[in-house]
């Protein structure tokens, strides 16, 4: 279909000029373009008319806000980007959230039961990873389908919390509990540093380094990277790893937020999800990256801000990031249907 | 594929593909040794009703939906939809079989949406059934004020609720009967009839289904209504059971009817899913939870116990699966 429209519309000066100019561009960067334009959009127009909302203050607050799902974004955006992005046989981790659930239980039983800091991270720290390893293993090593894995493994990890915790929020305090949660520098808190921090970790070896391309080539064509010599499964097996170390991670982050481990952390998944999803929406080749996922988070983070700084009911909040999620979606497609 | 294979490998796939229905006879057998209470003919019923009945109309139109190379999210919707639309019907003074016809009318509303997206713009289902289930959850809040039920208690609703949910035909409860039925049809349509020749085709390789002059547009929009029908159904099972619509129920299904469906998938040895597969996965969720609950599992432990039962049957068959291909 798209060749034949090529062959039309090759010849003749009149709407020749018009698909010179678009030509210069990719059907890639139009859909960047439009993704783009319309979170600008969206963010000039709450600036417009939100009284508080243009607020260093309320900026600040949001990108803070945001550390926590942005980190567990980026990720799953890890995951999807190495496993590939097919609807049911790709890359996903579904027990991303529950792992932080349980992870964040496990940090705070630890300190409850008297253990020091340091034993009480490593035991987070490796539970998490753990879970990451297991599923990995199982994708890797069994050839589970990703989506079924971690699906049955959210429900172990999510059941673990539960009998850990028993359903009860379980206080935490500790030393870096405190710095996490009230320390700040340059105006800016440590949340706000540590998703700074990750970030530029996971941008520098994602897309500036020769682990990155590898496992962006694992992702796109696993047939062509195991033929150019990159060990695919190790690979994927190492973004569930990492992706389990991240989620512990994040929990830590949350336990110092609510000085607590939390209950219902599983609800967090899809939010996760539609981010890292709509992250790609903002990427020129349509696959995950670090800049696209967090424009992502930060657009989800500022719209629901927005909604509240409105006083509108909070009712329409997922609505309205739903129809925003389809209709960049429907751009995209379209668009890069007619860019061929 | 699997003709290429040597033979040695044929014995390894075949053990894949019959590792759910070991697993499945093994677990009813230890549950039936281990919790007297267990193989009853009251406890039976009660699985089917409480465990099978509904997940299981759910579960084979998601079958529907990812034999076709999509998965569906939206699938709670379609069924809440349902709920709210018979719910709000019942409680206006609508004739019940009216008010059933407009709770499945509303689910195929979610089904059109669908259709419109999936089947005519080729959006990636993931994205636009997630993006249509945050939709739902909005629409439901803002329907119910926030998100308060609909009970049906009141005794004028009774007979008609009675007769859906709770009334049986020869001992055979209404809800399970309602399944045999869907499945039965469903067992015609995906395997034995044309359509389902080419909804396979489709989820196998789109390309070539296209070029074979099969109408992907058309094909796909009829997987995603039946699909949108069939949880539309459930809707309307679990309104009349629970006597009452409340809002974001329906979510409570999407997980188990993945898993289920996809659990299905290693029932066959070319990987893909069946009626029959998505109905032992339903039936094996149902056992192992209602089994883990009388040998006195709490809630939380039984989570844990069906994840890695779960992972155990999916690790069996896939391992078995691969060993066969080396």
């Amino acid at each position: 279909m798209t060749l034949a429209q090529t062959e039309i519309t090759l010849p003749g000066p009149g709407p020749g000029r018009v698909r010179a100019w678009t030509a210069t561009l990719s059907g890639g960067d139009v859909t960047r373009l439009v993704a783009l334009a319309t979170v600008a959009l969206v963010f000039i127009g709450f600036a417009v008319t939100t009284r508080g909302f243009f607020t260093s203050w309320n900026i600040l607050n949001v990108i803070e806000q945001s550390a926590i799902p942005g980190i567990l974004a980026l990720a799953m955006a890890l995951v999807i980007l190495t496993g590939g992005s097919d609807v049911q046989t790709g890359g996903i981790d579904l027990s991303l959230a529950a792992n932080m659930g349980l992870s964040a239980a496990i940090f705070a039983v630890a300190l409850r039961a008297g253990w020091g800091e340091p034993a009480a991270l490593a035991a987070t720290l490796g539970a998490g990873m753990l879970v990451g390893v297991v599923n990995g293993l199982a994708v890797v090593r069994l050839g589970i389908l990703p989506l079924l894995a971690t699906l049955a493994m959210s429900n172990i990890v999510g059941g673990l919390e539960l009998v850990l915790t028993e359903n009860t929020v379980i206080p935490a305090t500790s030393p870096i509990l405190n710095v996490l949660s009230a320390g700040s520098f340059l105006g800016l808190s440590s949340l706000t540093w540590v998703l700074i921090l990750v970030s530029t970790l996971a941008a520098v070896i994602l897309h500036a380094s020769p682990p990155g391309l590898r496992l962006y080539a694992t992702g796109g064509h696993p047939e062509a990277a195991r033929a150019a010599g990159v060990s695919v499964g190790r690979l994927i097996l190492g973004s569930y790893a990492v992706a389990g170390f991240t989620a512990a991670f994040a929990a830590i982050l949350s336990v110092s937020r609510l000085s607590a481990s939390s209950t219902g952390t599983g609800e967090m998944l899809l939010s996760i999800l539609a981010a890292a999803l709509l992250g790609t929406v903002f990427s020129r080749r349509g696959v995950p990256t670090v800049a696209g996922t967090l424009i992502a988070v930060l657009f989800i983070g500022f719209l629901s801000n927005g909604f509240q700084l409105k006083g509108l009911s909070s009712n329409w909040v997922s609505g309205v990031q739903g129809a925003l999620i389809l209709a960049v979606v429907a751009a995209t497609a379209l668009n890069r249907r007619k860019g061929g | 594929m699997s003709i290429a294979l040597p033979r040695a490998g044929l014995i390894g796939e075949r053990l894949a593909a019959s590792a759910l229905l070991i697993a499945f006879a093994g677990l009813f057998l230890f549950f039936a040794l281990s919790a007297p209470a267990f193989l009853t003919a009251g406890n039976l019923k009660n699985i089917l009703v409480n465990n099978v009945a509904i997940l299981g109309v759910v579960a084979i139109g998601m079958t529907f939906v990812v034999k076709s190379g999509g998965i569906d999210l939206s699938t709670g919707v379609a069924l809440d939809a349902a709920g709210f639309g018979f719910a709000f019907a019942l409680t206006a003074a609508i004739a019940a079989p009216l008010a059933i016809s407009l709770g499945l009318a509303a689910a195929l509303v979610v089904g059109a949406v669908n259709v419109l997206l999936i089947a005519r713009l080729r959006l990636n289902p993931f994205l636009a059934t997630l993006a249509l289930l945050f939709i739902g959850q909005s629409a439901q809040r803002l329907l119910t004020g926030g998100g308060s039920p609909i009970y049906l208690g009141n005794r004028s609703y009774a007979d008609v609720l009675g007769a859906i949910g709770r009334s049986d035909l020869l001992g055979i409860p209404t809800p399970v009967i309602v399944l045999a039925l869907v499945a039965a049809l469903a067992f015609v349509i995906l395997h034995r009839g044309r359509l389902g020749r080419e909804i396979s085709a489709i989820g196998a390789a789109p390309e070539a289904a296209h070029y074979s002059g099969i109408s992907t547009t058309f094909v796909l929009a009829r997987v995603w209504l039946i699909a949108a029908l069939l949880s539309g159904i459930a809707g309307i099972l679990l309104t009349a059971t629970v006597r009452s619509y409340i809002p974001m129920s329906g979510n409570g299904y999407l997980l188990d009817a993945i898993g289920a469906a996809f659990i299905g998938t290693t029932l066959r040895r070319d990987g893909r899913p069946s009626v029959h597969g998505t109905l032992i996965g339903v039936l094996l969720l149902g056992v192992v939870r209602n089994g883990l609950l009388l040998i006195g599992w709490n809630f939380y432990w039984q989570q844990v116990g069906i994840g890695v039962l779960v992972f155990a049957v999916l690790a069996l068959s896939y391992g078995l699966r691969r060993e066969g291909r080396h």
